[in-house]
């Protein structure tokens, strides 16, 4: 098995190099971008790690969905919008897109602290013992940005005009392993700016974020599978489950109640059961949002989809029309 | 069963991106996991080459004598560059993103010490009147200026975009720093500690160095294929030298006389006369050459290769690729103590 490893991670870099020298540089150097030498590389290593991560949905998780449905479906139409919304996000032309608008302003507030004397503080400065334990750093922050994600997660549910985007993604009624990426872009973009404030504040470095980027990602590709899976009742507290996520996602009970929904974790329900949403106690429901069951229309396609979504949230809006008229 | 299994898998397999090594590496990747730093140095015995991973936050430590990496150990976040301190009792490390300096052992490699609070630090310097340290901050737009002694920070520059490689004039009285973004050279004055010019020089200018005869910059221009020659008392780019393609960092070759230059794209190492500023012969070297290190005898280049992860060592008798070592990702500054003469 480590040999295997070994051998994988050269095969991989000797492709990623390959595909940077042969595809990429040239165009770079010759476009006169050569102080983006280092980023293009590192884009590479993303996109070549997101076509092993949708090879590895195609050929593990799928296999499994038909195998064990949670729900079988006549067909599956609807489906074919969340793969595009998958590859748009893991092959990078979302996360390129954010990173070019965000990372400057991110650049550029933290510049101006540090101008003040404000150098942001590492883990590794504030817990000295995990200098030289990467994979306890590593830990930490994974438990850090999973926490982080939680509150994300409820403020979605919470606040009416970022539940007016964020209500596409629960609109899948048919929901599959392709759906984890089904999301308004302004929702994406809310949710990089708020990871971005986060590595400011506690240094999140590009590095260990791709890996924890991964992790989470296939994680919850799982987690929005249409897997008949649940991990028990000690599992389902320990990492999120299909099922786990299944009922965050049920019509009439995934975004009801005072809390606005349940089991809201990315990763790890321990956040659900210190702040009582946790609930392992139902039944699975069909998946959506109880308005379409009276017709409510969240859109077929993409640009459909993203169009309603701003039509929501405008709506949605302290100093909106509709609002003021409800 | 099968959902944990790709569990496990994925996981493993989003770490090894970070931590890809031989498995008498991980061995001692475990061991320094429990044991620390202090482990390196049982295992750091010969003389060896530092190679610092930017892109993994590791060190290499690389035997000169079998082309092997001996050790890898985790030195902080994105280390680019290294260079020792004046009385060469320590090699310091400038690890950008944990805002901090790590000692090494020159000889061993081994950690000795590591100083905090110093602000996104990538390419380092000091004066040669040994008064001055110099940080740039690459992705911050600022240049850094402390007391050499202690590492006070005395000023701090603001810069237009990128600011790159640095280097000294020989008196010490002038730090002169390269602005990848913006596409200049920028003088500033250490006694006034004002700007005296900033001028431009070529797209995207990466490697700064003076020539022996302290007279001229010598500037790698990556976007223009060529280096240019700054007469730095007047403040002007006096003539231009076509190297190859992305012409990036430089090395003295220990002549008083000539340079190396490394050429990013074109994958090429050029040797540069710096009396006559002629190209006077150029190498492959694979893998986008970046820094460089030159064996005290002058027998041998060691290269960094960052897209290829390995460092590519050059028998400087036959011009060919001697040896390739296996680093780690995006190996970036390179160093070892029997060097030729800077």
């Amino acid at each position: 098995m480590e040999g295997w490893l070994t051998a994988s991670g050269e095969v991989f870099a000797a492709v990623q190099g390959w595909l940077f020298e042969h595809l990429l540089e040239p165009g770079l150097h010759l476009a006169g971008l050569d102080n983006w030498l280092e980023l293009g590389f590192d884009g590479v290593e993303f996109v070549l790690v997101g076509l092993i991560e949708v090879l590895l949905l195609l050929l593990v998780l799928r296999p499994l969905e038909a195998w064990r449905p949670a729900e079988r479906w006549s067909d599956r139409r609807g489906v074919g919008v969340d793969v595009a919304y998958t590859l748009l996000h893991r092959l990078g032309v979302v996360p390129l897109l954010f990173f070019l608008i965000l990372q400057p302003l991110a650049d550029l507030l933290d510049a101006t602290l540090r101008l003040h004397g404000y150098v942001p503080f590492t883990l590794e400065s504030v817990l000295p013992g995990l200098v030289d334990r990467p994979v306890l750093t590593f830990m930490a922050y994974l438990l850090l940005l999973d926490f982080a994600g939680y509150w994300q997660h409820r403020f979605q549910h919470r606040l009416e005009w970022w539940w007016a985007l964020h209500a596409l993604h629960h609109s899948q009624r048919r929901m599959s392993l392709w759906c984890d990426d089904r999301n308004h872009l302004i929702d994406d973009a809310l949710g990089a700016a708020w990871f971005a404030l986060l590595a400011l504040l506690i240094g999140v470095p590009p590095g260990q974020f791709l890996a924890l980027a991964l992790c989470t990602r296939v994680l919850q590709s799982l987690a929005h599978a249409n897997l008949r899976c649940s991990f028990g009742r000690w599992g389902n507290c320990l990492i999120v489950s299909p099922y786990f996520h299944r009922v965050h996602h049920g019509i009439g009970i995934g975004h009801q109640g005072d809390t606005q929904g349940c089991n809201f974790a990315v990763l790890f329900p321990v956040w659900d059961l210190i702040f009582g949403t946790l609930r392992l106690d139902v039944p699975l429901q069909p998946t959506g949002i109880d308005d379409q069951l009276r017709g409510r229309d969240y859109g077929a396609g993409f640009w459909d989809q993203q169009r309603l979504g701003m039509q929501r949230l405008f709506a949605a809006l302290p100093w909106s029309d509709a609002r003021k008229r409800a | 069963m099968y959902v944990n299994l790709i569990r496990c898998l994925s996981w493993w397999s989003g770490l090894r991106q970070r931590c890809l090594m031989p498995p008498a590496q991980n061995l001692c990747l475990i061991a320094l996991l429990a044991g620390g730093p202090a482990v390196l140095t049982e295992a750091a015995h010969a003389e060896v080459a530092v190679v610092l991973n930017s892109g993994e936050g590791t060190i290499s430590l690389v035997d000169k004598h079998t082309y092997t990496e001996v050790a890898r150990t985790f030195v902080g976040r994105e280390p680019h560059h290294l260079m020792s301190l004046p009385d060469n009792s320590a090699l310091i490390v400038a690890n950008s993103v944990s805002n901090d300096l790590v000692f090494l052992d020159p000889q061993t490699g081994a950690i000795k010490s590591r100083l905090a609070n110093i602000s996104d630090p990538y390419q380092i310097a000091f004066s040669p009147d040994h008064k001055w340290f110099a940080a740039t901050s690459l992705r911050l737009d600022r240049v850094d200026l402390y007391a050499a002694d202690g590492f006070k920070l005395v000023q701090r520059f603001s810069m237009p975009t990128t600011p790159s490689h640095l280097t000294f004039d020989h008196q010490g009285q002038v730090l002169f720093v390269t602005l990848q973004g913006s596409d200049e050279l920028v003088a500033i004055d250490l006694n006034t500690r004002a700007v005296r010019w900033k001028i431009p020089v070529g797209k995207t200018p990466a490697g700064v160095v003076m020539t022996p005869d302290d007279k001229f910059l010598l500037v790698g221009i990556m976007g223009e294929d060529r280096v240019a020659v700054v007469d730095w008392r007047r403040g002007a780019v006096v003539q231009s030298v076509v190297t190859g393609k992305g012409a990036h960092n430089l090395l003295p070759m220990g002549d008083g006389l000539h340079f190396f230059v490394s050429n990013r794209v074109a994958n090429t190492v050029s040797v540069l006369n710096a009396r006559t500023l002629k190209v006077e012969d150029s190498f492959a070297v694979p893998g986008g050459p970046d820094c460089m290190e030159l064996a005290a005898d002058g027998k041998e280049l060691w290269v960094t290769s960052r897209w290829l992860r390995q460092v590519s060592v050059i028998d400087l008798k036959t011009r060919r690729l001697s040896h390739v070592v296996r680093v780690g990702r995006s190996p970036h500054g390179i160093f070892f103590a029997s060097h030729a003469p800077r």
